[in-house]
């Protein structure tokens, strides 16, 4: 129990990450506005299909058209249609702060109980004539009343991300946890070629076998995440997965190295050796290329803000942390396993052959 | 364990001229690496000529890596274990692999060179930078050579040395062709792009390599 207490850590963390990633709610967000494209100068009645709100008849509800923090107008009425639906009137002036002739607004909800929740550049409005002067005089200035705060911070709605956000949780800690396994393999044919004992070259084999496993299934998780996001299951246009898949084919021809070679102890040295010019190609896959190249969808890469920004928000972190830390740790335990698994089998074999 | 670059150039160099006495020994080897050039551009020559707008970068690299793979899985084989035996007395392991990685970078350079002008000649590729492609062409020897020099070592040890170079080679060298294909695309484009980013990356995975081998071959090499 003493010594065990690290895969009790592991096994509650997971189960903590599934159970609570799956179950918090999402914060409440705006799904659709109808109308999108509008001009100036006229009265619109817009239909908000809002999600996860449960707005009820006598509930203090505003909204607000914003182009920046400064202009701003609060709407005349706002009708509750259904518990995600309202219509809303807004009066738009004939002058808009912009110098643009058409500019995109951005629509913000504020309710009791429900919160506040933004949708940027929601509404795209047309002016004819741009007078920056008189849509000053013609706009209210910090307009904003205070905003509603809700009674609970849930996970954050995401315009595209929806509920597959909660993937954060299953998909990253797969490439997490890959990583560390493959450092500890590193470690262990380090130590090999260091000491000659073959029963670590046994161990690193077994962390990468855990560590291939845990890449397999990132890229079904990511492809799952793809599939919901950029609409495919896997492009070849994302540096992201191509490397990916090329640090996996690393790694299968590892495991076809281990079996092409039958002597134990220069099976144990050749794979030892390829581990580590392979490690220093897959941190070069994984970690160096994916940030070279111009534009990627994929978070992280390309000067695309990876989850980490203002993506990864403190509700995200308080589930995403310990899925991190309790898959890793599991991954180990599984390449212990495994490892044993393959030390008793040599055992056996060798005594009863 | 305490390694120490023992850098003689004089027993290097003899090292490098008995790998080149025994490359002439064997006219087939070179003639067969020099023919495996000039017959696959023919194919893509045959095959394709009536296409257009080919992706030259891509077609050019495959062909480059096959020649590679081709002149280098067979380095270590060729070597009676006579040879090895009396190689192992008289150099240490890094001489042996600094000067077979020499000779073989060397070797590809001039495949690829030949490979180039035929391209050129047959093909018609659209390089505007031509000092860039001849510059990408051999750092490309430089990390193909390297790289491959080490794989074809590990391969020799199993008993299908010609595939395990190849499949243990080209995840390894992925990332350095990405590199080599974003160069060689600068190197055909019109207008000249900032390439020092990538050729920096190169010599990074270069270096770190070279300074890998340098600490592992020794283990490999004795047996």
């Amino acid at each position: 129990m003493k010594q065990n207490w690290w895969k009790f850590l592991a096994v509650a963390l997971v189960l903590y990450s599934v159970v609570v990633g799956l179950l918090r709610p999402l914060n409440p967000g705006i799904l659709k506005v109808n109308p999108i494209s509008i001009e100036a100068g006229k009265s619109y009645d817009m239909t908000i299909a809002t999600y996860n709100t449960d707005f009820q008849s006598g509930d203090d509800i505003q909204s607000y058209l914003k182009i920046n923090d400064t202009f701003g107008i609060q709407s005349q009425q706002v009708e509750i249609l259904a518990p995600n639906e309202l219509k809303v009137t807004f009066d738009i002036p004939t002058k808009l702060p912009s110098i643009l002739q058409r500019d995109a607004y951005s629509i913000i909800l504020s309710a009791d109980r429900v919160g506040t929740f933004i949708r940027p550049r929601a509404v795209s409005i047309v002016q004819n004539e741009i007078d920056i002067s008189g849509a000053i005089a013609a706009w209210p200035q910090n307009s904003f009343g205070d905003f509603k705060k809700a009674a609970k911070a849930n996970f954050p709605f995401r315009a595209i991300l929806y509920e597959s956000l909660r993937n954060l949780f299953y998909h990253v800690p797969m490439w997490f946890g890959m990583t560390f396994l493959l450092m500890g393999s590193l470690v262990c044919s380090v130590l090999y070629l260091a000491n000659k004992n073959t029963r670590m070259d046994t161990r690193a084999a077994a962390m990468i076998q855990i560590a291939v496993l845990y890449g397999i299934l990132g890229c079904a998780t990511g492809a799952i995440w793809a599939r919901g996001t950029w609409g495919t299951w896997w492009t070849f246009e994302e540096i992201k997965l191509n490397v990916s898949a090329a640090t996996l084919l690393l790694y299968f021809a590892y495991f076809l190295l281990r079996a092409a070679i039958d002597d134990e102890v220069l099976r144990a040295k050749i794979s030892s050796v390829y581990s580590i010019i392979g490690f220093v190609a897959a941190v070069f896959l994984l970690f160096v290329l994916p940030r070279m190249v111009e534009s990627s969808l994929h978070p992280g890469n390309g000067g695309n803000p990876g989850f980490g920004g203002e993506d990864l928000d403190n509700t995200l972190r308080t589930v995403f942390y310990p899925a991190v830390i309790g898959w890793t740790v599991l991954g180990f335990w599984m390449a212990q396993l495994t490892f044993r698994a393959k030390f008793l089998q040599d055992y056996f074999l060798e005594k009863y052959d | 364990m305490i390694f120490y670059l023992h850098l003689d150039m004089k027993s290097i160099l003899s090292l490098i001229h008995l790998e080149f006495k025994m490359e002439l020994r064997r006219k087939y080897a070179l003639g067969g690496a020099l023919l495996y050039v000039l017959s696959t551009v023919f194919v893509i020559y045959t095959s394709l000529q009536n296409a257009e707008n080919l992706p030259w970068n891509a077609l050019f690299w495959l062909v480059a890596l096959f020649i590679a793979v081709n002149a280098i899985a067979k380095s270590f084989a060729v070597e009676q274990d006579g040879t090895q035996l009396y190689l192992y007395q008289l150099a240490s392991g890094i001489q042996v692999i600094l000067a077979k990685m020499i000779y073989n970078v060397l070797l590809i350079l001039v495949l690829l060179l030949l490979a180039m002008g035929a391209f050129l000649l047959f093909l018609a590729i659209p390089i505007q930078h031509v000092g860039l492609f001849v510059g990408t062409v051999a750092l490309g020897s430089l990390g193909l050579g390297i790289v491959l020099t080490f794989i074809s070592a590990i391969a020799n040890k199993t008993d299908s040395s010609a595939v395990f170079t190849a499949i243990l080679s080209f995840p390894v060298l992925l990332p350095i062709l990405l590199s080599l294909i974003k160069l060689t695309k600068a190197s055909f484009a019109a207008e000249s792009t900032s390439v020092s980013q990538d050729i920096v990356i190169l010599l990074a995975i270069d270096t770190i390599l070279i300074g890998l081998i340098l600490i592992l071959f020794p283990i490999v090499w004795k047996d």
